[in-house]
C-alpha cells in the first residue's frame, strides 16, 4: 500500500471523521426540526436527512450549488468509517465481542435509515363508518386513466406524478391511449372563467370554463398541493381535445373510444389492496366534563378471501394493525366523528432499528459484565495473595 | 499515535488488514445504489367498482356541488361553469361585522362571519339543477357525516324562505358524536343557474352564526355589475 492510499485509509476510520460526522448529524436533525415549520414533516425529512447535499439555489439563475452535506452523505460515510475502523482496529476475540456487537448494532441503525429513506411508503387509509375501501392513497398526485367500460370491474391506469411534471407523451400500456401532457401545476388555484379572459387551453370538458393560476408548491403538514394539468388523450391517431384535470374538481371527465369510456381523474395515488377493509366502529372518547381526548379508535373488519380471513381488528393509539408488510395506524379523524384516518406505512425494514438498540443493549452488557468479571479478578488476586 | 475509536485499548492492528477497504467499498456502493434503483411507471390494478356513493364520500368531498354528475359517464358530460358576472349576479347585504374576501377556487365568493371556531360560508353557482336538490343534499350531509336522506324526507327537512331573487330551500343539518359539526345551506335556482350558499363548521360557531345567515339569504337579489 503506497503512502497516498494509507493517508486516505487512515482518514476514512480516523475517530476524528466518527466526531465530525455526528457533529454534523447533530446539525441537520436541528435544521430539519426548526425547518418543520415551512417544509412540513415529510418536507423537512426530504430535504435534511434524506437528501446527498442540502442545495442553495442562486438567485437570478436556475442553478443550484450544493453548501452543506445531506443526512444520506453523513451517514453514508458514517457507515463506512465505522465499518473501516472496525475491520482496521478490532482484534477477533472474545474479549471484543461486545465491542463488535455495539458496533454491529450501529452500523445495523444507519443502514436501516437508508432501507428507510429508499423503499419506505407513507400513504393514508381515510375510511368512514360502514364504509369498505380495498385502497390506501399518498400525499402526491396522479392522473388515474380508468377504462369504466365493463360494469362488473375498472382497469385503473395510474399515471405517476414525476412523469406528469416530465410532461410530453405517456403511453398507457394495455390500451391504444397515449396521453400528451401540455402542462403540468404542482399547486393551482382554480377559478371560474370570465368573458374578459383569453380562452383557455382546454378545449373539451369542464376546463373550457376554468382559469387556472400556478401557486408556489407547499409542503407543511397542514397544506395539501392542488395539482391541475392539461392534457391531450390521443387513441388510434385522433385527439379527443386538450382536458383540464385537477385535483379540485370532484369528479372524472370521460369520453368514449371504439365503445370504450375511458375517465380522466387527477386524485391522491392510489394503491390498491389484495383485501378489503370496512370500518365498523369509530370511537373519539373524552375524558368526563372536558374535551380532552381520551381514546381514539377504529373496528375494522378485515376481509381477504384469498387468504380466508375474516376478522375484526381494533386499531387504536400506538396499537396499529400490522398487516401484508403494512401497518395501519390511528391517526386523526373527522366528519363529526364518522371519518376515521389511518397512516399507512409500509417499510421493509421497519424491524431494522429495534434489531439494532437490542444488539447495541445486547453489546454493551457484554462488554461491560466482561469489564466488571475482570475488575473483580484482579480485585481477588491481591486479597489471596 | 493512533487513536482508538473503542473505549478499551484496541490497539494497533498488523499492516496486513489494511487491505480491507474493498469490500467495504461494495458495501458503501451497494447501499448507494440501493436507494437510486427505484423507478416510477405508469401502473395498473383491475379493481370491481366501488358503490358511486362510497367513492364520492372517498374523495373527500373537495368537489364543488354539482361536479358528481359527471360521474355518470358519456362523452364530455361535465358542464361548463356559467360566467357569473352580469345580468344574472347574485348579491347580497352583508349583516353587520360580516365581510366578503376574495373568492378563490371554483366559488363565486367567500363570506367571514365574527364569530370564531372553525367556521365556512361560501357562494358557488353552477349551471342548471347541478346534479339535483337530493344529490346534493345528501352529498352536503355526507360531509356531515350524517347518511342519505330519500325524497320524503328530503321534503320534510326543508325550510322555505323567501327572497328578492326568489325562493331559496334551506336545510340545517347537525352530525352526531363528539365533536359536533353543523351545516346550513340554502338553495337557490334562478335563470337556468343553481346557486348554494352554505355555512357549515363546527355547531357552535355555525349556531352562533345562524341567525346572520338567514338575514343574509333573505336579502339575494339579483343586480347588473
Amino acid at each position: 500500500m503506497n503512502r497516498t492510499s494509507s493517508r486516505i485509509w487512515d482518514a476514512i476510520t480516523s475517530l476524528r471523521l466518527t466526531i465530525a460526522c455526528l457533529a454534523l448529524l447533530m446539525v441537520l436533525v436541528v435544521a430539519c426540526t426548526l425547518a418543520q415549520v415551512d417544509f412540513g414533516t415529510f418536507g423537512a425529512v426530504k430535504v435534511f436527512i434524506r437528501s446527498f447535499f442540502l442545495w442553495w439555489p442562486v438567485p437570478g439563475t436556475t442553478w443550484s450549488i450544493p453548501v452543506f452535506p445531506g443526512g444520506a452523505l453523513v451517514g453514508l460515510v458514517l457507515v463506512v468509517n465505522l465499518v473501516a475502523a472496525q475491520a482496521k482496529r478490532l482484534t477477533w476475540s472474545w474479549s471484543k465481542s461486545g465491542l463488535w456487537i455495539i458496533h454491529a448494532g450501529l452500523i445495523l441503525l444507519v443502514a436501516g435509515e437508508f432501507v428507510s429513506s429508499a423503499f419506505q411508503v407513507d400513504s393514508q387509509l381515510a375510511i368512514e363508518v360502514g364504509q369498505t375501501l380495498n385502497y390506501i392513497e399518498g400525499r402526491e398526485p396522479e392522473l388515474a386513466v380508468v377504462d369504466a367500460t365493463d360494469p362488473a370491474h375498472d382497469d385503473v391506469y395510474g399515471v405517476p406524478e414525476s412523469l406528469l411534471a416530465h410532461g410530453g407523451a405517456i403511453a398507457i400500456p394495455g390500451t391504444p391511449l397515449s396521453i400528451q401532457v401540455k402542462r403540468y401545476f404542482r399547486n393551482a388555484d382554480l377559478a371560474v372563467r370570465s368573458a374578459a379572459e383569453p380562452p383557455s387551453p382546454a378545449t373539451a370538458g369542464v376546463g373550457t370554463g376554468v382559469t387556472v393560476r400556478e401557486l408556489p408548491p407547499v409542503a407543511a403538514d397542514n397544506q395539501v398541493n392542488q395539482a391541475a394539468a392539461f392534457v391531450e388523450p390521443v387513441a388510434g391517431g385522433r385527439s379527443y381535445g386538450t382536458w383540464l384535470v385537477a385535483s379540485a374538481l370532484g369528479a372524472p371527465q370521460s369520453f368514449v373510444h371504439e365503445g370504450r369510456t375511458y375517465q380522466l381523474v387527477l386524485r391522491h395515488r392510489r394503491q390498491y389492496l389484495p383485501y378489503a377493509v370496512t370500518l365498523k366502529e369509530f370511537r373519539h372518547d373524552v375524558y368526563a366534563g372536558t374535551d380532552i381526548p381520551k381514546n381514539f379508535s377504529s373496528l375494522v373488519h378485515l376481509s381477504n378471501p384469498s387468504r380466508g380471513e375474516e376478522r375484526d381488528v381494533l386499531i387504536y393509539m400506538n396499537q396499529p394493525l400490522r398487516y401484508d408488510g403494512k401497518a395501519f395506524y390511528q391517526a386523526s379523524f373527522g366528519k363529526g366523528d364518522t371519518l376515521s384516518v389511518l397512516q399507512v406505512v409500509e417499510n421493509p425494514g421497519w424491524l431494522l432499528p429495534y434489531v439494532s438498540c437490542v444488539l447495541v443493549a445486547v453489546g454493551l452488557l457484554v462488554h461491560f459484565g466482561m469489564s466488571l468479571s475482570r475488575s473483580m479478578r484482579r480485585r481477588q488476586v491481591p486479597q489471596e495473595a | 499515535m493512533k487513536r482508538s475509536v473503542f473505549p478499551s485499548g484496541s490497539g494497533d492492528v498488523p499492516s496486513a488488514r489494511r487491505s480491507v477497504p474493498a469490500p467495504v467499498w461494495a458495501a458503501a456502493a451497494a447501499i448507494a445504489l440501493l436507494a437510486g434503483c427505484r423507478r416510477e411507471e405508469v401502473t395498473h390494478a383491475r379493481v370491481p367498482k366501488l358503490p358511486q356513493a362510497a367513492e364520492e364520500s372517498a374523495a373527500g368531498g373537495g368537489g364543488v356541488p354539482g361536479m358528481l354528475l359527471g360521474r355518470s359517464g358519456g362523452a364530455a358530460d361535465v358542464p361548463a361553469p356559467p360566467a357569473p358576472s352580469g345580468a344574472g349576479a347574485l348579491r347580497w347585504t352583508l349583516p353587520k361585522g360580516w365581510a366578503e374576501a376574495q373568492a378563490g377556487g371554483m366559488r363565486f365568493a367567500t363570506l367571514k362571519a365574527p364569530v370564531s371556531g372553525k367556521l365556512d360560508v361560501s357562494v358557488v353557482v353552477l349551471p342548471g339543477p347541478a346534479g339535483g336538490e337530493l344529490a346534493n343534499v345528501n352529498r352536503w350531509r355526507g360531509q356531515i357525516g350524517l347518511p342519505p336522506l330519500d325524497e320524503a324526507a328530503l321534503a320534510s327537512s326543508r325550510r322555505t324562505l323567501r327572497s328578492r331573487a326568489g325562493e331559496v330551500s334551506l336545510y340545517d343539518f347537525t352530525s352526531e358524536g363528539q365533536s359536533r359539526s353543523r351545516l346550513v345551506a340554502g338553495l337557490l335556482e334562478a335563470n337556468g343557474n343553481s346557486w348554494f350558499v352554505k355555512m357549515v363548521g363546527d355547531a357552535g360557531p355555525v349556531g352562533a352564526a345562524r341567525p346572520d345567515f338567514i338575514r343574509l339569504l333573505e336579502t339575494l337579489r339579483f343586480e347588473q355589475n
